[in-house]
């Protein structure tokens, strides 16, 4: 029995959901997060982006170098940004097909930001309404 | 690999991950969470607050680096020198595998 945790952008949401329908897993939970991930270190990949909000003229709005600040956390990871945080229960040998199926959906061209996926172990489980536990709990 | 769920104090969560991101530790996952603890929320007068708004903060982190992130969060989350009620708990779990999807690669 194991529990993947997947958190994938907020537009994914359905495309995720239809990914494990097709995958035969239909019960999941899911949440609204924020969340940050791996800093970028090479100043070079968010330099032409960074000129380009900046020249966008927001000192208007706000104090100057506040602007540079804000842009640069926007750009290099620093900041939070709203994401959705999957919990699916699973039996072991499905693990690999539902977590194929969830990067497949999730997979964009931007290269960064779509998300990570955990598997975790379970140590039971009971379904209320009939009371059955551990792997028949599942579904 | 480690999961730590950290329930901090809202006001406490910017201060908290602006320390573990100079630290190396950039990314996390917050949701705003509501709950109780042993003390079975806080009476004031004759009205019992027992969903008291809290911060869950989502790690995964690599097994070595358990101590140093633990004692950060420890050192940063409490408040006054003795630590008062409702200043969190940690939670540590295992994780068995981690995906990152955009690169599609196993591991942090």
């Amino acid at each position: 029995m194991k529990e993947i945790m997947a958190i994938v952008r907020m537009k994914k949401t359905g495309a995720t959901k239809k990914a494990l329908i097709a995958t035969g897993v239909a019960g999941f939970t899911a949440v609204k997060v924020l969340g940050r991930g791996r800093l970028v270190t090479d100043p070079k990949a968010i330099e032409e982006c960074k000129e380009k909000l900046l020249s966008m003229g927001m000192d208007e709005f706000s104090e100057s170098g506040d602007t540079d600040k804000i842009v640069t956390s926007f750009l290099d990871g620093s900041r939070s940004f709203p994401r959705r945080l999957f919990t699916i229960l699973a039996h072991d040998d499905d693990v690999p097909r539902i977590i194929e199926a969830i990067a497949n959906a999730n997979r964009t061209e931007y290269g960064i930001g779509d998300g990570t996926i955990f598997v975790m172990p379970v140590a039971d489980a009971v379904r209320v309404r009939t009371g059955e536990a551990g792997e028949a709990a599942i579904w | 690999m480690l999961l730590i769920r950290a329930i901090v104090r809202p006001e406490k969560k910017d201060e908290v991950l602006a320390e573990l991101s100079s630290a190396g530790f950039n990314a996390a996952t917050m949701v705003d969470v509501v709950g109780r603890g042993k003390q079975k929320g806080i009476k004031i007068g004759g009205m019992v607050y027992d969903e008291i708004p809290k911060t869950l903060i989502l790690m995964v982190i690599p097994e070595d680096a358990k101590d140093k992130v633990i004692k950060m969060i420890l050192a940063i989350a409490k408040t006054g020198t003795e630590g008062t009620f409702g200043d969190g708990k940690i939670f540590v779990s295992p994780v068995d595998e981690v995906y990152t999807i955009s690169k599609g690669t196993r591991g942090l």
